[in-house]
Formats: C-alpha cells, structure tokens, sequence
C-alpha cells in the first residue's frame, strides 16, 4: 500500500520534470460555423519562448485566449504545469492569476493611475496590504521604466508607456506564463521599441512566453521556437533560424517572406 | 378703482392692468412665507425620490445587464411597464390602491409617501437605463483585462466597470433629476403641499394673482434646477479621468 503510494508519487514527479510548462493537446474549436482550430497541439517548455505567426484569422489571439480561458475550446485539454486547467471544474481565476495577459488593445484601466493599475489585482486578488501593494507595484512599474509615470493615468501616457504598465501589472501577479497578443501592434513604430525591450529582458530573465507578433526581429532573436499557424491547424514549428532559413513547407516560407520582406 | 388718467391717449386699459399686477405681486410678497414652505416640500420630495431611484435604479440597471436570464428579464418588463405609464396615473396608484401602511420607514404623510413611492420608482426606470447605457459603453477589453488578473466577474464589475460607468452616468443623471424635480408638481393632484399646490391654493384667494404667482413659481423651480445642474457639473468635472474629455 505505501510502497505503491511512493511509486505514484514517484511517477507523479518524474511526470512533473518532464512536463512542459504548457501543453495543448488536440484543441479544437468553432465560432459557429467557422472552424477556428482543427486539433491544435503545441507544448512550450519552462523558461522557453514560443512566438505564433500566421495569416491573420488564423486563430493565434484566439488560442492564447484559450490558455487563459477568456475563451472556451470545444474539445481537447490544455494543462498548465501539469494541471488540466479546461476542465469545467478547474479554478479559472486561479489560472488566470499563473497566467499573465498583455493585449493588442492595453485595456489599462481607464479610471486608475498607473500604480492603482497594478495595484488593484495585488490587493484585491492576491490580498496584498495598501503600502505592500504599493511598494510592489512601484517596483514593478521601475523594471519597466516608469517610474516618473506612477500617478499618471492612462489618458496622460503615450501608448508604448500604457503598454508596459500593462506588463508591469500581469507581472506584478506573479505569473507562471506571459501571453503576449500583438503587444505592438497598436504602437507607432518609434514606440514600440521601448515595449520590446522590456519584452526581450523578461526573455533574459527566463520568463515562459506565448507570443502572437508580427515583429519578426523580435521574433528571431527571442524565440526559443516559432509556430506557423494556418487554418485551423500547426502547419509549421521549429527554431527561428530554421523556420527562416530553410522551412519545410512551401507555404511556411510564402508566409514569412511575406511578412519578413 | 385706481384714479383714471387724465391724458387723453386710450391708456385707460393699461394703466389699471400695471397698478393691479402691482397689488397682485404685493400678494405674492406678502404670502412668500407659505410658497418657499411648498417649495421646501418639492426640494424634499425631489431628493427624496432621487435617493430611491438611485437606490433601486443603479443595481436594476446592473442586472438587467449581468443578471441570469430569469432577474434580467423580470427587471426589463418591470422598467418596462413603468416606463410606459403615465407619472399621474403611477402617482393615483400609489396613493388610491398601494397599502401605504406597508411603508413604515416614512415618517411623513401619506400624500408625501404616496408621491415619493411613484417618482422614485418611476425616476428608478429612467436611472436603471441611463447605468445601463453606461455600462455598456465600457469597452469589453475592460472587463476581460480585470479577468485576466484573476478577478471574478463580479469583482471585475465592481472594481473596474462600476467605477467607470458611475462617471458617464453623470450627465444622464443631470436630465433625470431636472426631470424629477419638475414632475414633483404632479403630486399636487393627490394633495400634497408642494410648491404648485401652495401657489394653486394662494390663487384661490386672489385669483387676479394667477400669472404672478405661477410666474414666482416657474422662478423658484428654475433656480433649483440651475443650481443642482450647476452642482453637477462640478461633481462632472470633480470626477473626470484626468486626460480624458
């Protein structure tokens, strides 16, 4: 009876050593009759950053969406830290505190200074006392360069500087996993900069990524591996300088020279 | 009964109409005492009522929103039905067929009960749809960026929407409470001693005093709203985003 528990607790951890920090399995899903995923499969190991391409409608904001449940799949699993995190009955407001958001449109809270803008999940969510919270969230605000913008509120900064409080604040919640969905797109060119280098030094510092972008200089000297998406299905995944230099697919290749230029 | 003019021109007609307009706002002078008592009814009545539209209209107006299909729905068709029936006959309702007696909180009188009851429930239709609109004018991305920290959608609502929605409410809030404040003249039908009543009741006695004592009441309703209009639009501005419109 003991002996069989250590064995499960055994087999338990190996499993756990050799899970990948994210794993999709078989994911599918529609929107009405539009089939978004065909049986998606894609596991991104701890520390590894993963960057989505393909052509727009091809369901990359759709699947990170899926990771933290902002949007249900229809069929298949997706496990976080070896935890089955779509099953109907998984915490989504636990996951989604393990999962960090950073969107295309900010979505900073319109009404809250920056620091409120961090602030707000550590005290609400994570029970954090006023000045701890506020300690924190001005750290956080500093490792992205902000700290002169604390009490600004989001009307009063420029977009690349709303973009990283919105960094800072999934940041501050500690999460497992960041999913980035076009963190730049919405940016003049000039500042977009400043949102990839903070981007680039969270790669540095070892954080798991999910990236949808169209930066490919981003993406070619960050990703640990690129995933070419299109209609509904994987068609393509290696590290850059393959998927670059010589991609299997005919059609990988169409795609990245069209985007690369 | 004023000495006649002794020009020739045909000022006969005028003349007498300016010297008893003259006596007649004397009259209004003299009984000013009795119109700010009314118009002391109407500001009581009107923030009275206000108090429970918003009381009852704000959290309607959220769950005609959020709520499940069977609470939205029960709230639509309530806001519905009031909505769509007269002021005056909500009014007659409240005070002819509601059991008043049910309200023991009110330590006032039954006209007054009666007509608090139907503005505000009535000014609670109009609030709950000025938080509504309001509320959906947030950008979804608001709520799911709430979400995505590991807020519930409840707190997400709270902490993030509400705060919002609150502020652009303020200039329908505006409307609705001019709107109340002026409606609370129809309490005069079921007796109740506002400021029209009271103006009413002084023109029973000088009846020649007709235009100037509905004028002095059209002037004191319009400095209350002046004012409360006034008040907010600082409460606007006091609570604007900073470096949004």
């Amino acid at each position: 009876m003991t002996a069989q528990r250590t064995d499960e607790r055994d087999n338990e951890r190996r499993r756990a050593e050799h899970e990948p920090l994210l794993r999709i399995e078989n994911v599918w899903k529609s929107f009405g009759t539009e089939q978004v995923f065909r049986g998606i499969d894609l596991e991104v190991d701890r520390g590894d950053v993963e960057v989505l391409v393909g052509p727009s409608g091809s369901g990359k904001s759709t699947l990170l969406r899926c990771v933290n449940r902002l949007t249900e799949i229809d069929e298949g699993a997706i496990y976080l830290d070896g935890e089955r995190v779509t099953d109907a009955d998984a915490n989504v407001n636990e996951l989604r505190q393990q999962v960090g958001m950073v969107f295309q449109d900010i979505n900073l809270f319109a009404h809250l200074t920056a620091r409120e803008n961090v602030t707000l999940g550590l005290r609400r969510v994570r029970g954090f006392g006023k000045s701890e919270a506020r300690d924190r969230a001005d750290r956080e605000l500093a490792n992205v360069g902000l700290s002169d913008q604390v009490d600004s509120y989001p009307a009063q900064l420029s977009g690349g500087q709303k973009q990283r409080v919105g960094i800072a604040r999934a940041l501050a919640m500690d999460p497992k996993l960041m999913l980035f969905d076009e963190p730049t797109s919405a940016l003049d060119p000039e500042l977009s900069n400043s949102v990839l280098e903070v981007m680039e030094r969270l790669v540095e510092a070892g954080m798991t990524m999910l990236v949808v972008t169209h930066e490919m200089r981003f993406a070619r000297s960050a990703a640990d591996s690129i995933t070419f998406l299109e209609g509904g299905q994987v068609v393509e995944r290696g590290p850059p300088e393959r998927l670059f230099e010589r991609p299997e697919r005919e059609r990988t290749r169409e795609f990245l020279e069209s985007i690369y230029g | 009964m004023i000495a006649a003019s002794s020009t020739a021109l045909p000022l006969e007609t005028v003349e007498p109409i300016a010297a008893v307009a003259a006596e007649d706002w004397l009259f209004v002078l003299d009984n000013y005492e009795y119109l700010l008592a009314g118009a002391v009814i109407t500001v009581a009545l009107t923030a009275t009522s206000i108090v429970l539209g918003l009381l009852l209209g704000f959290p309607a107006g959220a769950i005609e929103l959020y709520g499940g299909r069977f609470s939205s729905g029960v709230v639509r068709k309530a806001g519905v039905a009031i909505r769509g029936t007269p002021i005056l006959v909500i009014m007659v309702f409240t005070f002819f067929v509601f059991p008043l007696e049910w309200l023991y909180v009110l330590p006032a009188s039954e006209p007054f009960q009666a007509a608090v009851l139907a503005l505000g429930v009535r000014s609670a239709a109009y609030q709950s749809q000025i938080f509504r609109g309001a509320l959906r004018s947030i950008d979804p991305g608001q709520l799911e960026a709430a979400q995505s920290i590991g807020m519930s959608k409840r707190e997400a609502i709270g902490y993030v929407l509400v705060p919002q929605a609150l502020r652009r409410s303020v200039p329908g809030f505006q409307n609705e409470f001019t709107i109340v404040l002026k409606d609370t003249s129809i309490a005069f039908a079921i007796g109740l001693g506002e400021l029209l009543r009271h103006s009413h009741d002084l023109m029973t006695q000088q009846t020649t005093a007709a235009l100037e004592l509905f004028v002095f009441a059209s002037l004191i309703y319009f400095l209350l709203t002046i004012s409360t209009n006034r008040t907010l639009d600082y409460v606007n501005d006091r609570y604007a985003i900073p470096g949004e419109g």
